[in-house]
């Protein structure tokens, strides 16, 4: 390796550092499910595997930008906004309307995703709630609205959309991560790590704050459309009830992955790798036939072990900025 | 009149929202205003109060406890399990405070020791505890509510001569209680100095670690005791018991208007966001709405009447 490689890699590994434990645990956990689980990581098993890991992958990354945008930030109905995108796109857009071709589709995911996550932007940007208290409420608002739409399961989907959840499973993810990794060329990037690293210092920088905000919750929004596309490939139909699930996962995934709750410190690799490692190790214990009671407990009990080990880079920064944050 | 207005001000706000429901209520629904109506309010607002006096007192602090639904299925499968083999009320009681309060300490002192956000070291304990009681149980808890518990719940119940059911006594005792612990004790105000200011509070010289390993010691005891209470009124025992009480104990704390920041507001708040958030609930039920819109419905009302009390300071004025 030329030193050249090595300090660039030295350079990768103190940005990425965050993801530190997580990332760690992911190898083991790879390391194991090949050993133990090679049927399910095969040349043709890995791509549904993938299909089934993608609706969690992608909460994981649509919850990091409210979270990244610091002042308590937290976007809790992003399960719930899947599972009502996933009902108005199966059920009615599919189902009534019948409206299957992918491009209406899609557009109207990221459309419908989008203006959700706005109305929490402006719930938390403008009329200025703690992001608990109002994406709490719109969690209620969302699943509340699911089930009045649709009581119980229905209707199916078009076949690419299944696609999606085998080998089509790349196609939103790279467009994602391609994204994603856009997004860290323009200032918007910069900006909504400032104001979540410090709030006030941003502003007195003349960073937009509110609209900065406002933008985190739209682009999880989004984020969430894609990951309702994700879900509604594996599910094949309109289920009112599995999406408010998704948000405690990703939370947790976002967590685990060494995002910073505080804000201002965390990015797609570490929900990504979260979001594996909860996924792998769900998949790993079942095989062993471990009960999921059990699995409930290594489940609680790895995610505070891995949240204690990053506990030097988690420290809430109000604790050393005072009580206003 | 000065103080009450101004540390009281949002529980005042959200007390007279109280009121015009109950007074819509009176006039939607047929007899929600007379006596037994009120007496079911009260009674099915204690296991609610009960249940959020934990969440408060963390929400003071600047925390979240979300691991109270899983401490409620904890004290509700222990209780009837325990009760089912035999053992007397007093030490059903007595291992559920203890393990309950250990679990709840561990929380608040991984919390506060290592500077952890509590939202993700609650979930994780709430985890391992749901799936340590699973394990236990084989998922399939049995046992009986323990002898004159369901008595002490019912709404037939009566205390003596009057017919109010006993739980709706012991949640008036525990909130002068708390609310005696909260404004008059030391360690009151160490919690409320936490929660505006944890950097003043530490050069204040307040212990930092033990305040929030008790605060959440005693969250988790009230949760498991609020779940051995809901097994006297179901009688059997469910290992889901808790789970629509995730987000109602948040709920009834910030319609109390009790800051998510921390050092602002208090348990009056609280009983006042949770008589908000019963009586809501009785009125669309007694008028035939799904459960659906009850859910749309109360998210419309938490950030309503958050918007009218709640809301943030602009950053330009917090510089």
């Amino acid at each position: 390796m030329t030193p050249g490689a090595l300090s660039q890699g030295r350079a990768w590994l103190s940005r990425h550092g965050y993801v530190g434990l997580a990332a760690l645990l992911l190898v083991l956990l790879a390391i194991a499910s090949l050993i133990f689980t090679p049927g399910q990581f095969g040349w043709d098993a890995i791509w549904v595997t993938l299909g089934t890991a993608a609706p969690t992958l992608l909460a994981a990354v649509a919850v990091t930008p409210s979270i990244l945008s610091g002042r308590g930030g937290i976007d809790l109905s992003i399960g719930p906004l899947m599972g009502v995108l996933n009902v108005l796109l199966v059920q009615y857009l599919i189902g009534t309307a019948g409206l299957s071709s992918p491009f209406v589709v899609v557009a109207a995911a990221l459309v419908l995703g989008a203006i959700g996550g706005l109305i929490n932007g402006i719930l938390v940007g403008v009329v200025r709630l703690q992001p608990v208290v109002a994406t709490l409420g719109t969690y209620l608002m969302f699943s509340g609205l699911a089930i009045w739409l649709l009581p119980s399961p229905n209707g199916t989907v078009p076949i690419w959309l299944t696609d999606l959840s085998s080998g089509g499973v790349l196609i939103p993810l790279i467009v994602v991560a391609a994204g994603w990794a856009a997004l860290k060329w323009t200032p918007y990037y910069e900006h909504l790590m400032a104001i979540g690293g410090d709030e006030r210092a941003a502003f007195t920088s003349g960073v937009p704050v509110v609209t900065v905000r406002i933008l985190a919750y739209v682009l999880g929004g989004v984020l969430a459309g894609v990951a309702a596309l994700a879900l509604s490939a594996v599910l094949g139909s309109a289920d009112p009830t599995v999406g408010p699930g998704f948000t405690l996962t990703a939370i947790t995934a976002t967590a685990l992955g060494g995002t910073s709750l505080a804000g201002g410190r965390g990015g797609l690799t570490g929900a990504l790798v979260g979001a594996l490692d909860i996924f792998l190790l769900q998949n790993l214990l079942t095989h062993f036939n471990v009960s999921t009671f059990a699995l409930q407990i290594f489940y609680g009990v790895i995610l505070v072990l891995a949240v204690m080990s990053n506990a030097a880079r988690l420290k809430v920064p109000w604790l050393r900025r005072g009580g206003t944050a | 009149m000065r103080a009450l207005g101004g540390r009281h001000a949002r529980s005042l706000a959200a007390g007279i929202v109280v009121i015009l429901i109950f007074l819509a209520g009176s006039i939607l629904v047929h007899g929600f205003g007379s006596f037994g109506s009120i007496r079911s309010l009260l009674l099915l607002g204690a296991f609610l109060g009960i249940a959020s006096v934990g969440q408060t007192m963390v929400v003071l602090l600047g925390g979240i406890d979300l691991s109270i639904p899983f401490l409620m299925d904890f004290g509700n499968v222990v209780a009837a399990e325990m009760t089912g083999s035999g053992h007397p009320f007093w030490q059903v009681i007595l291992v559920i405070l203890v393990l309950a309060g250990l679990v709840g300490g561990l929380s608040g002192f991984i919390s506060a020791r290592l500077r952890i956000h509590p939202l993700i070291i609650t979930l994780g304990m709430g985890y391992a505890v749901q799936g340590a009681v699973l394990l236990w149980t084989k998922g399939f808890p049995s046992g009986a509510a323990p002898q004159g518990l369901p008595g002490f719940v019912s709404v037939s119940a009566h205390i003596g001569p009057f017919p109010i059911p006993p739980i709706i006594l012991l949640w008036a005792l525990v909130a002068i209680a708390i609310e005696f612990l909260l404004q008059r004790t030391v360690f009151g105000r160490r919690v409320y100095a936490l929660g505006s200011s944890p950097e003043a509070a530490r050069l204040a010289l307040v212990p930092y670690v033990s305040t929030w390993v008790w605060v959440f010691a005693v969250s988790a005891m009230f949760a498991a005791v609020a779940g051995v209470l809901l097994l006297g009124f179901t009688g059997s025992a469910f290992g889901d018991v808790g789970s629509p009480y995730l987000f109602q104990t948040v709920a009834t704390v910030v319609v109390g208007g009790t800051m998510l920041t921390g050092g602002e507001g208090g348990y009056i708040g609280t009983i006042v966001g949770t008589l908000l958030v019963t009586e809501l609930t009785m009125i669309m039920t007694s008028m035939g709405v799904s459960s659906a819109i009850e859910e749309v419905f109360l998210g419309a009302v938490v950030v309503l009447l958050v918007m009218l009390y709640g809301r943030e300071a602009h950053v330009r004025e917090r510089i």
